[in-house]
């Protein structure tokens, strides 16, 4: 199974910073979410998703470290966690984890609204300031 | 709730023209860097700043086509600073039939408290389609983050279309 690895795109920080790895069953999505064309970017992030779990017996973790997405990214993002949380209900071992900034209120109410719209439990983690 | 012409030193941007992404981003992390803010309070003006423009740049009724041959949304913003707040005002042209759904969205979010908003921006999130998720969850979003009323007005132009201008005041 390949990887996804976007990489920081110079004048375009609308796109998050991604990298999927397969060997390590971890993926992390990283930076700000706001780019046009919502849909397009997220899809084969969801796809990949599906096939480690459909394919894969190994554990997966999902580190979430957004600063900020828009609400079109907000629907995608659900999508992900609902197939997280259909997938740990077939028995597969799917860790959520979501980095936030204590000074960021409003980030710690939106982890708050994915967890109560999927029943799923998604780690609380204090991002270390660099 | 007019763009006016000429210099209104209560400005930190105004702007008028296609909204695209890259525009938006550009005058968004502009705004982050002179409005000099508590950390929380800048982060929310920008998070609000991004769903009313996106709003102008994905509904907008006028469209233009730039260089790279992606159509954007028309309509028009301002950020104004007047002492300890500030006000993000957008207007746009909308299609006449639409200005009704817009005025009861505003009114029943208006008429919310935090929680009945929370409430229902998860119900409109989970109804939403993935590819358009609408206007509506954008407006319900401005309100949360703002914790103030959506003050907005619609108004008939001709037989098909009205404007629609939207401001929030956020303070510290």
């Amino acid at each position: 199974m390949e990887n996804i690895i976007i990489k920081e795109v110079q004048d375009a920080p609308y796109y998050p910073v991604v990298n999927f790895n397969a060997e390590k069953g971890v993926c992390e999505i990283s930076g700000e979410s706001y780019m046009e064309e919502t849909f397009k970017f997220y899809s084969p992030l969801l796809e990949w998703v599906k096939k480690f779990l459909k394919e894969k017996d190994s554990p997966l973790t999902l580190n979430f470290k957004l600063t900020y997405f828009n609400t079109n990214s907000s629907r995608l993002i659900l999508d992900m966690l609902d197939i997280v949380k259909k997938n740990i209900e077939e028995g597969k071992k799917v860790v959520v984890n979501w980095f936030y900034d204590p000074a960021d209120p409003d980030m710690i109410d939106e982890v708050e609204d994915f967890e109560m719209e999927t029943g799923l439990d998604i780690n609380l983690v204090e991002m270390q300031k660099n | 709730m007019v763009f006016k012409e000429g210099y209104d030193p209560e400005n930190v941007v105004a702007y008028k023209g296609p909204l695209t992404v890259g525009l938006l981003s550009y005058l968004g992390n502009y705004l982050k860097s002179v409005i000099k803010a508590e950390h929380s309070l800048e982060k929310k003006i920008f998070r609000i700043f991004i769903e009313l423009t996106q709003n102008v740049s994905y509904y907008s009724a006028e469209t233009a086509t730039i260089d790279n041959g992606v159509s954007s949304g028309v309509g028009w913003f301002t950020v104004k600073k007047s002492n300890n707040h500030f006000v993000i005002t957008t207007g746009n042209l909308i299609i006449k039939s639409d200005g009704l759904k817009l005025i009861n969205n505003c009114d029943e979010i208006n008429s919310m408290n935090e929680a009945a908003l929370r409430d229902l921006k998860r119900k409109t999130r989970s109804q939403a389609m993935e590819r358009d998720v609408g206007a509506h969850i954008g407006l319900i979003q401005t309100s949360l983050l703002s914790k103030s009323k959506l003050n907005y007005k619609v108004t008939g132009l001709d037989d098909k279309y009205s404007y629609f201008t939207i401001s929030v005041d956020i303070k510290d």
